[in-house]
């Protein structure tokens, strides 16, 4: 081994993984040799002995102890935050998964309308009392009472009967299931219509109408839906 | 490397709770973290209240932002000491004035030439640095350290303070095990230089008289 090699592994004497036994051996015989390499390694020595001090020294350095509690402050926040929007996002997921089960319900139920309605040889009538089922969408509030007693009377019928479904109350319905003071009223409608009800009913065409019996309370607004078999208004 | 890998899986476990929100997994991550990532940026910076913001920056990056460790790159402890090193860096450029770097090349041939003693290869020590051991030459190791220039005094922080392996240092520093190796003789070439200086001074002073 010659200076230029030793001055290449002293540094590395002492570290660990990085100098070889043999390597070591060579280096510590050069310098039995060589006076000006065995005072660089004794330099080498010292300085690893400052370090090392200097490092022991020092291993109490700490940030101050604000830090810290900033940092946890910080820490929760930024963990309520991510909380709140795993909240919001499972609210959301449910209501998606909510509407999407209402409209598969819905499109089955309709479709085992039609189809039942279509084996059928016989047509079928509706359940309702013909004064309501001729009755517009604007039916007059003056003969509100005897409105709500055919109201009844439709719908002990329509229980009984294949054509139309079970009344469904409509998203913004106060009171959905009260038909006093309100009316029945029939009406075609078309699929967007009907989604606006929300009813998304999947299995008809734009240009499709279906018929539907609506219960208007007394003041006008649409409480629930139900909707009735095609060959009903045959 | 035993411990080290030791310490890897603990801080693995450690962060895995703190990602699932357990906050005294963060503190105790912190705790077992910061000291050394303190000490860096005190050792870079020379700035007590730079070093405390730095590390404050480092965690509240790992807060924020914890998906940007890949543990596949390397250890946290590297990662963090790679933010605390980005930190630095955009605050000398900010506040040149609070850095007192020596030289900034990573080119040690011309800063050695500089010195006025004889160093490094070929050339014989001045005299022996027989005493590095004492309190007063633990001072002047520090203050040796903080005069270095920037690229070598990270690698003797790293690799001599905090007795990081060259494999860690360079995951830290993002650079190849080699160019650690390299810059930490350089490093101890120039520290022990630099330790030797004043003695040879007040020699040269003591003549003179």
């Amino acid at each position: 081994m010659d200076c230029s090699q030793f001055e290449e592994l002293f540094h590395d004497l002492d570290r660990p993984g990085t100098v070889g036994f043999a390597e070591r051996e060579s280096v510590l015989e050069h310098a039995e040799l060589c006076s000006r390499c065995a005072q660089l390694l004794t330099q080498a020595e010292s300085l690893d002995l400052a370090l090392s001090a200097l490092s022991a020294q020092e291993t109490d350095e700490r940030a101050p102890a604000r830090v810290e509690n900033l940092l946890r402050e910080e820490f929760r926040k930024a963990h309520a935050g991510s909380a709140r929007r795993r909240v919001r996002w499972q609210i959301a997921a449910l209501a998606t998964a909510a509407a999407m089960l209402l409209a598969l319900g819905l499109s089955l139920r309709h479709y085992e309308r039609v189809t039942a309605g279509n084996g059928s040889a016989s047509h079928r009538t509706p359940s309702l009392p013909p004064s309501i089922g001729s009755r517009a969408p604007e039916a007059n509030s003056s003969d509100v009472d005897s409105v709500a007693t055919e109201v009844a009377a439709a719908d002990s019928q329509s229980s009984d009967s294949d054509s139309a479904s079970a009344f469904i109350p409509l998203p913004f319905a106060d009171d959905s299931m009260s038909t006093d003071g309100g009316a029945i009223v029939r009406v075609v409608l078309s699929r967007p219509e009907l989604a606006s009800l929300g009813l998304p009913v999947t299995d008809m065409s734009d240009t499709d109408r279906i018929p539907a019996d609506i219960i208007v309370s007394e003041d006008g607004a649409s409480q629930a839906i139900r909707l009735v078999s095609q060959s009903a208004l045959d | 490397m035993e411990m080290s890998q030791k310490n890897d899986l603990a801080d693995d476990r450690l962060l895995r709770r703190m990602l699932a929100g357990d906050e005294d997994a963060f503190t105790d991550l912190y705790r077992r973290k910061h000291p050394a990532i303190y000490r860096f940026a005190l050792h870079m910076s020379g700035n007590a209240a730079l070093a405390e913001d730095v590390t404050q920056e480092v965690f509240m990056a790992l807060v924020r932002e914890p998906g940007r460790f890949d543990p596949t790159r390397g250890s946290l402890g590297a990662f963090l000491f790679g933010i605390a090193r980005n930190h630095l860096k955009k605050r000398w450029e900010q506040e040149r004035r609070l850095v007192p770097i020596a030289h900034d090349s990573d080119d040690l041939d011309d800063f050695v030439a500089s010195l006025p003693s004889g160093t490094g290869s070929g050339a014989a020590p001045a005299s022996a640095v027989d005493d590095l051991d004492s309190l007063d030459t633990i001072g002047r190791v520090r203050r040796a350290i903080s005069t270095l220039p920037e690229n070598y005094r990270e690698v003797v922080v790293l690799c001599e303070l905090e007795e990081m392996s060259y494999e860690e240092a360079a995951a830290a520093l993002n650079c190849p095990v080699g160019t650690v190796r390299s810059r930490l003789h350089r490093a101890r070439t120039i520290l022990l230089e630099k330790l030797r200086e004043p003695r040879a001074a007040r020699r040269v002073s003591a003549l003179g008289k």
